[in-house]
Protein backbone atom coordinates (compact mmCIF):
# COMPACT_ATOMS: atom_id res chain seq x y z
CA UNK A 1 0.00 0.00 0.00
CA UNK A 2 1.49 3.12 -1.43
CA UNK A 3 -0.06 5.71 0.94
CA UNK A 4 1.69 8.82 -0.20
CA UNK A 5 0.65 8.14 -3.87
CA UNK A 6 -2.67 7.57 -2.51
CA UNK A 7 -3.23 10.64 -0.64
CA UNK A 8 -1.53 12.42 -4.09
CA UNK A 9 -3.88 11.08 -6.29
CA UNK A 10 -6.72 12.20 -4.43
CA UNK A 11 -5.64 15.77 -3.93
CA UNK A 12 -4.11 16.07 -7.47
CA UNK A 13 -6.92 14.65 -9.30
CA UNK A 14 -9.85 14.78 -7.16
CA UNK A 15 -11.41 11.75 -9.66
CA UNK A 16 -14.84 11.64 -7.99
CA UNK A 17 -16.12 15.35 -6.73
CA UNK A 18 -18.57 13.59 -4.91
CA UNK A 19 -17.23 11.57 -2.90
CA UNK A 20 -14.67 14.13 -1.72
CA UNK A 21 -16.64 15.32 1.19
CA UNK A 22 -17.13 11.74 2.15
CA UNK A 23 -13.70 10.63 1.44
CA UNK A 24 -12.31 13.83 2.84
CA UNK A 25 -13.31 13.05 6.65
CA UNK A 26 -11.11 9.77 6.27
CA UNK A 27 -7.90 9.29 6.61
CA UNK A 28 -6.66 7.43 4.08
CA UNK A 29 -7.82 9.14 1.25
CA UNK A 30 -10.37 8.14 -1.24
CA UNK A 31 -13.65 5.47 -0.43
CA UNK A 32 -12.38 1.76 -0.98
CA UNK A 33 -15.20 -0.06 -1.82
CA UNK A 34 -15.35 -3.69 -2.78
CA UNK A 35 -15.45 -4.41 -6.57
CA UNK A 36 -15.82 -7.85 -9.17
CA UNK A 37 -12.02 -8.94 -9.87
CA UNK A 38 -12.08 -10.68 -12.87
CA UNK A 39 -10.04 -13.32 -12.99
CA UNK A 40 -11.27 -14.04 -9.80
CA UNK A 41 -14.68 -14.54 -11.36
CA UNK A 42 -13.83 -16.63 -14.44
CA UNK A 43 -12.44 -18.94 -11.75
CA UNK A 44 -16.12 -19.74 -11.38
CA UNK A 45 -17.33 -18.43 -14.68
CA UNK A 46 -15.58 -21.13 -17.03
CA UNK A 47 -16.31 -24.22 -14.87
CA UNK A 48 -20.06 -23.29 -14.51
CA UNK A 49 -20.35 -22.26 -18.34
CA UNK A 50 -19.03 -25.68 -19.27
CA UNK A 51 -21.55 -27.95 -16.99
CA UNK A 52 -24.16 -25.77 -17.73
CA UNK A 53 -23.14 -26.42 -21.61
CA UNK A 54 -22.75 -30.26 -21.13
CA UNK A 55 -25.88 -30.32 -19.30
CA UNK A 56 -27.92 -28.99 -22.39
CA UNK A 57 -25.96 -31.08 -24.69
CA UNK A 58 -26.40 -34.20 -22.94
CA UNK A 59 -30.30 -33.12 -22.43
CA UNK A 60 -30.47 -32.90 -26.06
CA UNK A 61 -28.91 -36.25 -26.52
CA UNK A 62 -31.99 -37.51 -24.17
CA UNK A 63 -29.09 -39.13 -22.22
CA UNK A 64 -29.95 -37.39 -19.37
CA UNK A 65 -32.97 -38.83 -17.46
CA UNK A 66 -33.63 -41.64 -19.48
CA UNK A 67 -30.79 -44.13 -18.27
CA UNK A 68 -31.28 -46.44 -15.40
CA UNK A 69 -30.81 -49.80 -14.62
CA UNK A 70 -34.55 -51.61 -14.65
CA UNK A 71 -35.42 -54.01 -11.93
CA UNK A 72 -36.41 -56.95 -13.78
CA UNK A 73 -39.94 -56.77 -12.01
CA UNK A 74 -42.69 -56.88 -15.13
CA UNK A 75 -45.52 -54.33 -14.31
CA UNK A 76 -48.91 -54.19 -15.73
CA UNK A 77 -49.94 -50.80 -16.97
CA UNK A 78 -53.94 -50.42 -18.43
CA UNK A 79 -56.18 -48.24 -19.31
CA UNK A 80 -59.80 -47.39 -21.15
CA UNK A 81 -58.38 -45.04 -23.22
CA UNK A 82 -55.36 -43.55 -24.14
CA UNK A 83 -54.91 -40.78 -26.81
CA UNK A 84 -51.67 -39.34 -27.83
CA UNK A 85 -49.71 -36.77 -30.67
CA UNK A 86 -46.60 -38.76 -31.84
CA UNK A 87 -46.06 -42.30 -31.67
CA UNK A 88 -43.27 -44.02 -32.39
CA UNK A 89 -42.18 -48.01 -31.80
CA UNK A 90 -39.36 -50.08 -32.11
CA UNK A 91 -37.57 -53.36 -30.32
CA UNK A 92 -34.85 -52.79 -28.05
CA UNK A 93 -32.82 -54.34 -24.96
CA UNK A 94 -32.86 -53.56 -21.82
CA UNK A 95 -30.30 -54.31 -19.38
CA UNK A 96 -31.08 -55.54 -14.99
CA UNK A 97 -28.45 -54.23 -12.78
CA UNK A 98 -25.54 -56.25 -12.24
CA UNK A 99 -26.07 -59.65 -10.47
CA UNK A 100 -29.92 -58.87 -9.92
CA UNK A 101 -32.07 -62.00 -8.71
CA UNK A 102 -34.28 -61.83 -11.41
CA UNK A 103 -31.90 -62.49 -13.89
CA UNK A 104 -32.54 -66.30 -14.51
CA UNK A 105 -31.18 -67.28 -17.65
CA UNK A 106 -31.93 -64.41 -19.50
CA UNK A 107 -27.99 -63.16 -18.89
CA UNK A 108 -30.08 -59.67 -17.10
CA UNK A 109 -31.56 -58.52 -20.81
CA UNK A 110 -35.10 -58.80 -21.88
CA UNK A 111 -35.98 -57.86 -24.93
CA UNK A 112 -38.64 -55.12 -24.79
CA UNK A 113 -41.11 -52.81 -27.09
CA UNK A 114 -39.91 -49.23 -26.48
CA UNK A 115 -43.17 -47.28 -27.08
CA UNK A 116 -42.66 -43.48 -26.85
CA UNK A 117 -45.75 -40.68 -27.27
CA UNK A 118 -45.01 -37.24 -27.44
CA UNK A 119 -48.21 -36.34 -25.88
CA UNK A 120 -50.43 -38.60 -24.04
CA UNK A 121 -53.57 -38.58 -22.40
CA UNK A 122 -54.99 -41.52 -20.60
CA UNK A 123 -58.04 -42.50 -18.81
CA UNK A 124 -58.42 -44.53 -15.63
CA UNK A 125 -54.62 -45.53 -15.33
CA UNK A 126 -53.94 -48.61 -13.29
CA UNK A 127 -50.59 -50.00 -12.72
CA UNK A 128 -49.56 -52.90 -10.20
CA UNK A 129 -46.29 -55.02 -9.66
CA UNK A 130 -47.08 -58.50 -8.15
CA UNK A 131 -44.59 -58.51 -5.35
CA UNK A 132 -45.71 -62.39 -4.50
CA UNK A 133 -48.71 -62.35 -2.94
CA UNK A 134 -49.61 -59.26 -3.04
CA UNK A 135 -49.82 -56.03 -5.33
CA UNK A 136 -48.67 -52.60 -5.17
CA UNK A 137 -51.55 -51.10 -6.86
CA UNK A 138 -51.47 -47.31 -8.02
CA UNK A 139 -54.33 -46.27 -10.20
CA UNK A 140 -55.09 -42.09 -11.26
CA UNK A 141 -57.34 -40.38 -13.66
CA UNK A 142 -59.88 -41.33 -12.12
CA UNK A 143 -62.24 -39.43 -11.97
CA UNK A 144 -62.79 -36.03 -14.54
CA UNK A 145 -58.97 -35.23 -14.67
CA UNK A 146 -56.99 -36.91 -17.14
CA UNK A 147 -53.72 -38.13 -16.69
CA UNK A 148 -51.19 -36.84 -19.16
CA UNK A 149 -47.61 -37.49 -19.45
CA UNK A 150 -45.13 -35.53 -22.30
CA UNK A 151 -42.28 -37.37 -24.12
CA UNK A 152 -43.75 -40.65 -22.42
CA UNK A 153 -41.58 -44.17 -23.41
CA UNK A 154 -42.66 -47.12 -22.38
CA UNK A 155 -40.43 -50.57 -22.38
CA UNK A 156 -42.71 -53.48 -22.79
CA UNK A 157 -42.98 -56.77 -23.39
CA UNK A 158 -46.49 -57.51 -24.26
CA UNK A 159 -49.24 -54.71 -25.60
CA UNK A 160 -53.18 -55.37 -26.03
CA UNK A 161 -55.84 -53.10 -26.97
CA UNK A 162 -57.90 -51.96 -29.33
CA UNK A 163 -55.79 -49.20 -31.81
CA UNK A 164 -56.22 -46.87 -34.58
CA UNK A 165 -53.10 -44.71 -35.97
CA UNK A 166 -53.57 -41.91 -38.28
CA UNK A 167 -50.70 -40.90 -40.87
CA UNK A 168 -48.84 -44.63 -39.78
CA UNK A 169 -45.57 -45.23 -41.25
CA UNK A 170 -44.47 -48.78 -40.95
CA UNK A 171 -40.95 -50.38 -41.57
CA UNK A 172 -39.06 -47.21 -41.05
CA UNK A 173 -35.26 -47.76 -39.47
CA UNK A 174 -35.86 -47.39 -35.92
CA UNK A 175 -32.54 -44.78 -35.94
CA UNK A 176 -35.02 -42.34 -38.43
CA UNK A 177 -37.96 -41.59 -36.14
CA UNK A 178 -39.08 -38.53 -36.10
CA UNK A 179 -42.49 -38.22 -34.45
CA UNK A 180 -41.84 -38.09 -30.72
CA UNK A 181 -37.89 -37.42 -30.61
CA UNK A 182 -36.52 -40.58 -29.70
CA UNK A 183 -34.65 -42.90 -31.63
CA UNK A 184 -33.79 -46.63 -31.50
CA UNK A 185 -30.64 -48.62 -32.68
CA UNK A 186 -29.87 -48.83 -36.34
CA UNK A 187 -30.99 -51.79 -38.26
CA UNK A 188 -34.27 -52.59 -36.31
CA UNK A 189 -37.85 -52.30 -37.46
CA UNK A 190 -39.82 -49.49 -36.43
CA UNK A 191 -43.10 -47.65 -37.20
CA UNK A 192 -44.76 -44.41 -36.53
CA UNK A 193 -47.20 -42.41 -36.40
CA UNK A 194 -48.74 -39.17 -36.01
CA UNK A 195 -51.58 -39.65 -33.96
CA UNK A 196 -52.61 -43.04 -31.73
CA UNK A 197 -55.77 -43.89 -29.99
CA UNK A 198 -55.84 -47.36 -27.56
CA UNK A 199 -58.69 -48.70 -26.08
CA UNK A 200 -59.09 -51.44 -23.42
CA UNK A 201 -54.99 -50.47 -22.93
CA UNK A 202 -53.11 -53.87 -21.35
CA UNK A 203 -49.72 -53.18 -21.22
CA UNK A 204 -46.47 -55.82 -19.71
CA UNK A 205 -44.02 -53.30 -18.65
CA UNK A 206 -40.30 -53.14 -17.55
CA UNK A 207 -39.70 -49.67 -17.30
CA UNK A 208 -41.27 -46.24 -18.34
CA UNK A 209 -40.11 -42.72 -18.71
CA UNK A 210 -41.49 -39.32 -19.01
CA UNK A 211 -40.40 -35.80 -19.05
CA UNK A 212 -43.91 -35.05 -16.93
CA UNK A 213 -46.13 -37.49 -15.68
CA UNK A 214 -49.09 -35.66 -14.30
CA UNK A 215 -51.39 -37.71 -12.22
CA UNK A 216 -54.90 -36.21 -10.58
CA UNK A 217 -56.05 -38.26 -7.86
CA UNK A 218 -53.65 -40.93 -7.77
CA UNK A 219 -53.97 -43.34 -4.81
CA UNK A 220 -51.08 -45.60 -4.05
CA UNK A 221 -51.96 -48.80 -2.19
CA UNK A 222 -51.41 -52.83 -1.71
CA UNK A 223 -54.07 -55.05 -3.41
CA UNK A 224 -54.94 -58.50 -3.62
CA UNK A 225 -55.86 -58.05 -6.98
CA UNK A 226 -53.69 -56.42 -9.96
CA UNK A 227 -55.21 -54.52 -12.39
CA UNK B 1 -28.65 7.39 -0.94
CA UNK B 2 -24.84 8.09 0.44
CA UNK B 3 -25.63 5.27 3.44
CA UNK B 4 -26.83 2.94 0.27
CA UNK B 5 -23.46 3.83 -1.80
CA UNK B 6 -21.89 2.72 1.10
CA UNK B 7 -23.89 -0.43 2.09
CA UNK B 8 -23.39 -1.33 -1.27
CA UNK B 9 -19.77 -1.00 -1.43
CA UNK B 10 -19.46 -3.54 1.62
CA UNK B 11 -20.88 -6.38 0.02
CA UNK B 12 -21.32 -8.32 -3.87
CA UNK B 13 -24.41 -6.37 -4.15
CA UNK B 14 -25.26 -7.35 -7.74
CA UNK B 15 -24.22 -10.58 -7.41
CA UNK B 16 -26.60 -11.29 -4.48
CA UNK B 17 -29.55 -9.49 -6.34
CA UNK B 18 -29.03 -11.53 -9.74
CA UNK B 19 -28.85 -14.75 -7.74
CA UNK B 20 -31.91 -13.77 -5.52
CA UNK B 21 -33.92 -12.90 -9.22
CA UNK B 22 -32.63 -16.23 -10.15
CA UNK B 23 -34.09 -17.99 -7.61
CA UNK B 24 -37.39 -16.01 -8.05
CA UNK B 25 -37.98 -16.28 -11.40
CA UNK B 26 -37.38 -20.29 -11.32
CA UNK B 27 -40.03 -20.28 -8.40
CA UNK B 28 -42.08 -18.02 -10.42
CA UNK B 29 -42.58 -20.81 -13.12
CA UNK B 30 -43.31 -23.41 -11.35
CA UNK B 31 -47.26 -24.07 -11.10
CA UNK B 32 -47.44 -27.58 -10.18
CA UNK B 33 -49.76 -27.22 -6.69
CA UNK B 34 -48.27 -28.18 -3.54
CA UNK B 35 -50.76 -31.10 -3.35
CA UNK B 36 -49.22 -32.75 -6.61
CA UNK B 37 -46.01 -32.27 -5.31
CA UNK B 38 -46.47 -34.14 -2.29
CA UNK B 39 -47.79 -36.77 -4.91
CA UNK B 40 -45.06 -36.77 -6.78
CA UNK B 41 -41.93 -37.23 -3.69
CA UNK B 42 -38.85 -36.27 -3.45
CA UNK B 43 -38.45 -35.19 -7.20
CA UNK B 44 -41.47 -33.06 -7.48
CA UNK B 45 -39.87 -31.52 -4.01
CA UNK B 46 -36.53 -30.80 -5.47
CA UNK B 47 -38.04 -28.62 -8.16
CA UNK B 48 -39.14 -26.42 -5.08
CA UNK B 49 -36.56 -26.57 -2.50
CA UNK B 50 -33.71 -25.66 -5.35
CA UNK B 51 -35.12 -22.39 -6.45
CA UNK B 52 -35.81 -21.69 -2.88
CA UNK B 53 -32.30 -22.40 -1.62
CA UNK B 54 -30.65 -20.13 -4.70
CA UNK B 55 -33.01 -17.22 -3.15
CA UNK B 56 -31.88 -18.11 0.31
CA UNK B 57 -28.13 -18.16 -0.79
CA UNK B 58 -28.73 -14.40 -2.87
CA UNK B 59 -30.59 -13.54 0.62
CA UNK B 60 -27.39 -14.35 2.92
CA UNK B 61 -24.78 -12.83 0.26
CA UNK B 62 -26.59 -9.72 0.61
CA UNK B 63 -26.53 -9.83 4.40
CA UNK B 64 -24.08 -12.07 5.52
CA UNK B 65 -21.05 -11.27 2.63
CA UNK B 66 -18.49 -12.47 5.11
CA UNK B 67 -19.52 -15.91 3.92
CA UNK B 68 -19.98 -15.53 0.16
CA UNK B 69 -17.68 -18.16 -1.01
CA UNK B 70 -19.59 -20.77 0.89
CA UNK B 71 -22.89 -19.51 -0.55
CA UNK B 72 -21.88 -18.47 -4.30
CA UNK B 73 -20.42 -22.47 -4.69
CA UNK B 74 -23.93 -23.42 -3.61
CA UNK B 75 -25.17 -20.73 -5.62
CA UNK B 76 -23.34 -21.64 -9.10
CA UNK B 77 -24.24 -25.57 -7.79
CA UNK B 78 -28.32 -24.80 -7.16
CA UNK B 79 -28.24 -22.87 -10.29
CA UNK B 80 -26.82 -25.72 -12.52
CA UNK B 81 -28.94 -27.87 -10.49
CA UNK B 82 -32.51 -26.29 -11.60
CA UNK B 83 -31.58 -27.47 -14.69
CA UNK B 84 -32.65 -30.42 -14.50
CA UNK B 85 -35.64 -30.17 -11.40
CA UNK B 86 -37.24 -27.06 -12.49
CA UNK B 87 -38.40 -26.73 -15.89
CA UNK B 88 -34.55 -26.38 -17.35
CA UNK B 89 -33.99 -23.79 -15.16
CA UNK B 90 -36.67 -21.56 -15.23
CA UNK B 91 -36.47 -21.66 -18.91
CA UNK B 92 -32.78 -21.02 -18.96
CA UNK B 93 -33.53 -17.49 -17.53
CA UNK B 94 -33.22 -18.14 -13.71
CA UNK B 95 -30.12 -20.58 -14.53
CA UNK B 96 -28.15 -17.90 -16.40
CA UNK B 97 -29.10 -15.42 -13.41
CA UNK B 98 -28.08 -17.59 -10.77
CA UNK B 99 -24.77 -18.48 -12.50
CA UNK B 100 -23.75 -14.88 -13.40
CA UNK B 101 -24.79 -13.71 -10.00
CA UNK B 102 -22.74 -16.73 -8.06
CA UNK B 103 -19.56 -15.91 -10.59
CA UNK B 104 -19.67 -12.20 -9.44
CA UNK B 105 -20.05 -12.96 -5.62
CA UNK B 106 -17.54 -14.84 -6.41
CA UNK B 107 -14.70 -13.13 -8.01
CA UNK B 108 -16.16 -10.09 -5.55
CA UNK B 109 -13.01 -9.04 -3.40
CA UNK B 110 -13.77 -6.08 -0.14
CA UNK B 111 -11.69 -3.27 0.26
CA UNK B 112 -10.85 -2.40 -3.57
CA UNK B 113 -9.04 1.18 -4.71
CA UNK B 114 -11.07 3.18 -6.47
CA UNK B 115 -10.64 2.25 -10.46
CA UNK B 116 -10.01 5.51 -11.52
CA UNK B 117 -7.57 6.86 -9.02
CA UNK B 118 -5.76 3.52 -9.74
CA UNK B 119 -5.28 4.13 -13.23
CA UNK B 120 -4.60 7.36 -12.54
CA UNK B 121 -1.76 6.40 -10.09
CA UNK B 122 -0.63 3.98 -12.49
CA UNK B 123 0.33 6.37 -15.26
CA UNK B 124 1.60 8.80 -12.74
CA UNK B 125 4.01 6.20 -11.02
CA UNK B 126 7.62 7.33 -12.06
CA UNK B 127 7.06 11.24 -11.27
CA UNK B 128 5.76 10.19 -7.92
CA UNK B 129 8.72 7.95 -6.96
CA UNK B 130 10.93 10.32 -8.69
CA UNK B 131 10.58 13.24 -7.94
Amino acid sequence: MALPSDAGSSAGSTPEPSEVPESGSLSDGPERRGRVRLRRAAVMAVPATAIAAGLMILTAQGALGVQFAISGMAFTVTATNLDGRGFEQFGALDQMAEGSPNEGDTGGQVLVVVSAIKNATLTKLCQSVDLGGTNLLITAGQGAQKVTATDLTTDSTELTGDAAFGNIEIGNDASTLDKAGVQGPKGVFSQQADTVKIANLRQTNYATTAAVFKLPGLRLRFSEQGC
Amino acid sequence: MAALRRWRAARPFWGGLLLTLGGTEILLTEKASLKVVMHIGMQGLAGYLLPVLMLVCGLLVLFNPAQRLFYSICGVLLSLGTWLTSNLGGFLIGLLLGVVGSCLTFGWLPDQEPRRARSWRRRNRVPVHHP
